[in-house]
C-alpha cells in the first residue's frame, strides 16, 4: 500500500488561545475525497489551514505527495473569504469603495491577476477559458479587483484552484455566494480533477456535493470523527429556540408613506459596461420581495442603490421612502430606517469591535462603535444577544471569532433597531442548515409586525417562508415580476 | 501681496496664533444646517477634492466641481473623476456665479492663480473655503471684503476620508474663519456645518486660525514628519549596509519599520512606542533619543524661526519664480539614494521584530515628536495644535513610506512639505555625521537585547517612564486620542 496523503497524529490546536482541536488524528489515503462538515466553530477551518501550513507548519502533520503525478505537489487552499491587494501590495480597502469610481486605478485586471498566477505556477494559459466559462467569468476579465463583488472574489479563488490542479485541493465553504448554476459547474469541476488525480478536502454542510466525496467527518470536541451520510446532523440547535425579544415584536412604523421603493427607468453604467438597464420596481410597505438572479445580474448594485451605498444614485429618477433621492436627504437618514445584512457589509466590518459593540452599531449603522448608547439600547442589546446565543462572545473582539458566529452577531445587528425595511442579502452565508431553518423563522416572525423586506439567497432552502412576491434580474435587467403563492422555485 | 504674518502687530500674532479649541460634540447639533440647500461648487477634483464631495453630497448637500476649459475638454482625470460619480462639471464662468460656497482644493501653488480667477466671478456674499492657509497667511491674498473665508482641514489622505465616512465615522479635522474676512460672522457655523458634511464632526474638530494652522503645518511636516523620516531612514539604512547587514533586509526593515513602530505612537504616545522595547532597550533608547535631542534642537529652532519670519515661504517662492529648480533637483537626488534604490527583502520580519531591530528608529522618532512639539509650544502654538501636526500625522506619512518608500513619500505631500522636507535633510545629516558614527547594528539591523541580560536599575527605569510619561505631548495627547479612539489601524504588510 502506498504512502497515506496526509497523516496527522495527536494533532493539538489553539485558535486565539482558546483549544480547539485535541489529539486529533486523520489518515487521507489515496484515491479518498473527504467532506467535513458540523457545527461553526468546531475547528473545521483551523483544520485546514493546518494541512496547508498556512502560517505555521506542524512536525505532527505529514503531507506525502506522488513523485511520479505530473500534478503540482501540494496542498493548496482556498479560503472561506476571499482577499486581495492593490498594485502596492496593500488591502486597505473599504466598504463599497468599487462603487467610488477614480481614475486612477490601484488594482490589477483579473486578466493580470491570472496571468501572473498562471506564470508562478507554470501553467496552460489555454486550460483557464473553460474554467471561467463554465463559472460564468469569462466577461470578468477585463474588471479589475476592486470592481468584483464578494461572490466573484470567491469565484476567481475558485479559478485558480481548479487550474492549478493541486495533489490536495482544500476548499473551505466554496459554495458560499454562488449560484445554483455556479454550484453545480463547481461540483462537474471538481470532479474533472479528481479524476486527473487531484484529492478534494470539502468544508461545507451543503447537500449537493460532488459525486467523488466518498468519505465524510466532523469534528466534535477536538475530534474527527468519521460518519455516514446519514448521520450528517445538526446540533447547534438551541440557538433561537427561545422567545423572541418583546422589543422585536413591536409593530414597525411606517413614518413615510405607503411606497418605500420606486425605481423608474433606473440606468446605471460604469463606462460602456451597462449593469442595470431600465429598472421600473415598486416596493410598497410590509411587502415579502424575494430578490432572484444569477451572479453577476446586477442584484448587489440594485441593493446598493436602496442602502445609499451607490454615487449613481443620484442621476436616476429613484424614489426612497417617499422622496426622491437626491432631495436634499443624507444616507444616514435612509439608512437609519434599513437594516442590512450582506456579504460585502460583513467583509469590511470593523474587525475590532467586540460582539456587543459590533451589534449595538446597528443603531448607528456604522462599522464599529463611536458612542455610548445609552441604557434602552444596551438593554435590548442584551436580550438579542441572549436570544443569539451569544452571550459567552459578548466581549470578544470579531477577529477571534470563527465565520459563523460572525455571521450570528451581525444578524442580530441588523434587526437591533427593529428597521421598517429589512434587506437580508444572502444573510445566512456560513450558518449550518438549521441556523438557517431557525433565522428564517425569526424573519417570518418580525415581518408579521408590518416589515417591509427584500430577501436574496441562492439556495432554496433558504428563503423564508413569509416571501409573497418575486423580481428576477437578468443581465441586469429585470425579467419577471410575479407573485408568489407557495415557496419560489429557483431557475 | 505681502506676508499677512508681518503685518500683524505682535498682540495681534500671538493672538491669532493662539486660537485653540478641541470642540465639543454638542457645537454640531445643528448638522448640516447651515449649507443646506447652498450650493456648493469644489475647484478641483484630486482625491481630497472627490472624496470630500461625495461624503458632502451623501450627507444631503448639493455639490458640484468646477474645472478649467482645458481639463474638461482634454477629459483629464479630475474630469473622469467628478463625471463618473454623477456630478455635475462646469468651467469656472458656468459655475463660480451661481455658487454660495467655492472651495478651493487645488496645490498650493496654484492657489494664487485660481483665487484670481474666481474671485471676479463670485457672488456677493459668498464663501471661500480653503483645505490649508498658506495663500493667505504666507502670500497674504486679499480676499474681496464682502467674502466669508474660512478652512476646513481634514488631517487624512482624501481616501480615509471616504473610508472613515462610509463607515460611519470621520477623520480628526481642523477648522478656522479668516478674522478679516467675516463679514456676516457667518464663516464658523458654516465651517461646522461643513465638518458635519465630510464626517470630521464624529473623530474630533479642532478650532485652530488660519495663522496657527499654517505655523504648525509647516513646522510639524518640515521637521518630524518628512524630512526626520527621511533622513532617519536613509542613515539607518546606509549604517546596515557599511554594517554587512543583508542589503534587502536592511531596505524592507527601513521601509515598513517606520509604519510599525509609529503604529503603536498613534495609539498610545510615545510612551506608548517606547514600551514596545524591552527595559533594557527602552534604556538606551531614552539614551540615544536625548542626545538626539540636544543635537537636532538648533536646527527644529532654525526651521521654526524662518517659518515665523516668513523667510521660509519667500525662498521658497523664489523657487517656485525659478521653475522648481531646487525641489527638482533635491527630488532626483532623493531618488538615487541607496534606500530608495535597493527593494525590499522576500524576508519575514516579525511585528516585535521592527521594534527589537530597529531600536535606532524609535529613538529618532521620539526626539522627533517631542522636538517639533516642544518647539512649537515655545514659539506661541497651542499645545493642541502642535500635537496635532506631530504627533497625530507621524503615523499617517510612515503609512506612505511602507506603501513605496521615500518616492511615495514626497509623492503624497504637498510641494510645499516636500521642499521643506529636503531642506531639512540636506542640514540635518551633517548634523548627525558624529552621532552616527558611534552607533552600531545592535540599535539598527540586529535584535538589541541579543546577548544582554536584559537586567536594568529600578530607579533608572521609573525615572526615565517618569520622563516619558509626564511630557505634554503625552498629556495632550492622551485627551484627544480619547476623541479619536475609532481610529482604525492602518493595515500592515
Amino acid at each position: 500500500m502506498s504512502k497515506p496523503v496526509v497523516h496527522i497524529t495527536n494533532l493539538n490546536l489553539k485558535y486565539r488561545n482558546k483549544p480547539v482541536l485535541q489529539d486529533l488524528n486523520w489518515t487521507i489515503n489515496a484515491n479518498e475525497n473527504w467532506l467535513v462538515c458540523g457545527t461553526s466553530g468546531s475547528g473545521k477551518t483551523s483544520l485546514a489551514k493546518a494541512i496547508a501550513r498556512i502560517g505555521h507548519s506542524y512536525s505532527n502533520i505529514e503531507t506525502s505527495f506522488n513523485p511520479q503525478s505530473s500534478l503540482p505537489a501540494l496542498a493548496y487552499y482556498v479560503a472561506n473569504w476571499f482577499q486581495f491587494k492593490d498594485l502596492e501590495g496593500q488591502s486597505n480597502f473599504y466598504y463599497q469603495q468599487r462603487y467610488n469610481k477614480q481614475s486612477t486605478e490601484t488594482t490589477a485586471t483579473v486578466k493580470a491577476e491570472l496571468e501572473s498566477f498562471g506564470k508562478k505556477h507554470a501553467l496552460q494559459f489555454n486550460e483557464v477559458d473553460g474554467i471561467l466559462a463554465a463559472l460564468g467569468f469569462s466577461e470578468l476579465k477585463n474588471s479589475t479587483l476592486i470592481q468584483l463583488s464578494s461572490g466573484e472574489h470567491k469565484k476567481l479563488q475558485l479559478v485558480k484552484a481548479l487550474w492549478l490542479k493541486p495533489q490536495l485541493l482544500i476548499l473551505d465553504l466554496p459554495y458560499n455566494g454562488l449560484d445554483v448554476l455556479s454550484r453545480k459547474n463547481l461540483n462537474l469541476l471538481l470532479e474533472e480533477i479528481s479524476e486527473a488525480g487531484s484529492q478534494l478536502i470539502l468544508i461545507s454542510n451543503e447537500t449537493e456535493l460532488p459525486s467523488c466525496i466518498n468519505r465524510i467527518a466532523t469534528i466534535e470536541e477536538g475530534k474527527l470523527v468519521e460518519i455516514s451520510a446519514d448521520e450528517r446532523s445538526w446540533n447547534d440547535i438551541e440557538t433561537f429556540d427561545k422567545q423572541v425579544p418583546t422589543f422585536l415584536s413591536e409593530a414597525v412604523i411606517n413614518a413615510s408613506s405607503e411606497e418605500i421603493i420606486k425605481m423608474i427607468n433606473v440606468n446605471i453604467s460604469y463606462g460602456e459596461k451597462q449593469v442595470l438597464k431600465d429598472i421600473n420596481w415598486e416596493v410598497k410597505a410590509g411587502e415579502k420581495w424575494v430578490l432572484h438572479g444569477h451572479n453577476g445580474s446586477g442584484k448587489s448594485t440594485l441593493l446598493s442603490l436602496i442602502c445609499g451605498d451607490h454615487p449613481q444614485a443620484y442621476a436616476n429618477d429613484f424614489h426612497l421612502f417617499g422622496n426622491k433621492r437626491g432631495s436634499g436627504e443624507s444616507i444616514w437618514e435612509i439608512k437609519e430606517r434599513i437594516g442590512l445584512i450582506s456579504p460585502e457589509l460583513h467583509w469590511y466590518f470593523d474587525p475590532s469591535a467586540t460582539v456587543w459593540q459590533s451589534i449595538v452599531s446597528g443603531f448607528y449603522d456604522s462599522s464599529g462603535l463611536f458612542c455610548d448608547p445609552g441604557y434602552s439600547k444596551k438593554a435590548q442589546t442584551d436580550e438579542l444577544i441572549h436570544y443569539f446565543g451569544l452571550d459567552e462572545y459578548k466581549n470578544t473582539l470579531m477577529n477571534e471569532l470563527p465565520l459563523g458566529k460572525q455571521r450570528l452577531a451581525l444578524l442580530a445587528r441588523t434587526i437591533v433597531k427593529n428597521p421598517e425595511l429589512l434587506i437580508l442579502d444572502e444573510p445566512c452565508q456560513g450558518l449550518d442548515q438549521q441556523q438557517t431553518l431557525h433565522f428564517n423563522k425569526l424573519v417570518d416572525e418580525l415581518c408579521k409586525n408590518g416589515t417591509t423586506l427584500i430577501y436574496v439567497g441562492h439556495f432554496e432552502s433558504q428563503i423564508p417562508g413569509c416571501i409573497e412576491k418575486r423580481i428576477l434580474l437578468e443581465n441586469g435587467e429585470v425579467n419577471s415580476v410575479e407573485i408568489l403563492h407557495k415557496k419560489p422555485i429557483l431557475t | 501681496m505681502s506676508n499677512y504674518f508681518n503685518t500683524l502687530p505682535l498682540r495681534e500674532k500671538l493672538n491669532q496664533l493662539g486660537v485653540c479649541d478641541f470642540m465639543d460634540s454638542s457645537e454640531f447639533l445643528d448638522g448640516v444646517n447651515a449649507l443646506k440647500g447652498k450650493k456648493l461648487v469644489i475647484v478641483g477634483c484630486g482625491a481630497q477634492g472627490l472624496n470630500q464631495g461625495l461624503n458632502l453630497r451623501d450627507s444631503g448637500l448639493n455639490v458640484a466641481y468646477t474645472l478649467r476649459k482645458e481639463a474638461i475638454e482634454g477629459k483629464r482625470d479630475s474630469w473622469k473623476n467628478a463625471t463618473e460619480n454623477n456630478f455635475t462639471v462646469g468651467t469656472y464662468e458656468e459655475l463660480i456665479p451661481t455658487a454660495d460656497v467655492v472651495i478651493n482644493l487645488t496645490p498650493d501653488k496654484q492657489h494664487t492663480a485660481v483665487v484670481n480667477a474666481v474671485m471676479p466671478l463670485m457672488k456677493q456674499g459668498a464663501t471661500l473655503l480653503y483645505s490649508h492657509g498658506f495663500n493667505i497667511v504666507e502670500e497674504g491674498m486679499q480676499i474681496r471684503k464682502d467674502i466669508t473665508v474660512i478652512m476646513v482641514a481634514p488631517k487624512c489622505p482624501g481616501s480615509e476620508v471616504r473610508a472613515e465616512y462610509v463607515r460611519g465615522f470621520g477623520v480628526p479635522t481642523l477648522i478656522a474663519v479668516h478674522p478679516e474676512n467675516d463679514p456676516e460672522g457667518k464663516g464658523l457655523a458654516q465651517a461646522k456645518a461643513y465638518c458635519v458634511g465630510t464626517g470630521g464632526h464624529r473623530a474630533g474638530v479642532l478650532k485652530s486660525s488660519f495663522v496657527a494652522e499654517v505655523k504648525s503645518d509647516l513646522m510639524g511636516e518640515q521637521t518630524i514628519l518628512c524630512g526626520l523620516l527621511q533622513t532617519g531612514s536613509i542613515l539607518s539604512f546606509d549604517k546596515m549596509v557599511e554594517k554587512g547587514i543583508d542589503a534587502g533586509y536592511a531596505s524592507k526593515l527601513v521601509q515598513y519599520g517606520v509604519e510599525v513602530i509609529t503604529e503603536a505612537l498613534k495609539h498610545g504616545g510615545v510612551s506608548g512606542m517606547m514600551d514596545r522595547l524591552s527595559n533594557v532597550a527602552k534604556v538606551k533608547a531614552f539614551e540615544i533619543s536625548e542626545e538626539l535631542k540636544d543635537i537636532m534642537r538648533p536646527l527644529f529652532q532654525k526651521h521654526q524661526d524662518d517659518i515665523m519670519s516668513g523667510e521660509f515661504s519667500r525662498t521658497m517662492m523664489e523657487d517656485w519664480a525659478a521653475g522648481d529648480k531646487n525641489l527638482l533637483a533635491w527630488r532626483a537626488a532623493t531618488g538615487e539614494t541607496a534606500f530608495e534604490k535597493t527593494p525590499a527583502g522576500d524576508v519575514k520580519i516579525g511585528e516585535q521584530e521592527y521594534f527589537d531591530n530597529y531600536t535606532l528608529m524609535v529613538a529618532f522618532v521620539r526626539a522627533g515628536v517631542e522636538l517639533a512639539f516642544e518647539t512649537m509650544v515655545q514659539a506661541g502654538i497651542k499645545p493642541e495644535s502642535a500635537y496635532y501636526e506631530s504627533l497625530h500625522e507621524t503615523p499617517l506619512i510612515a503609512n506612505t513610506i511602507a506603501r513605496k518608500k521615500l518616492f511615495e513619500m514626497n509623492r503624497v505631500i504637498s510641494d510645499t512639505a516636500e521642499y521643506g522636507c529636503y531642506l531639512f535633510d540636506y542640514a540635518c545629516k551633517p548634523l548627525l555625521a558624529d552621532f552616527m558614527t558611534k552607533v552600531d547594528t545592535d540599535l539598527v539591523g540586529k535584535n538589541f537585547n541579543e546577548g544582554k541580560d536584559g537586567s536594568v536599575d529600578n530607579r533608572t527605569l521609573i525615572a526615565i517612564n517618569e520622563v516619558l510619561r509626564s511630557h505634554e505631548v503625552e498629556v495632550v495627547g492622551a485627551r484627544l486620542r480619547k476623541a479619536m479612539t475609532a481610529m482604525k489601524s492602518i493595515k500592515t504588510a
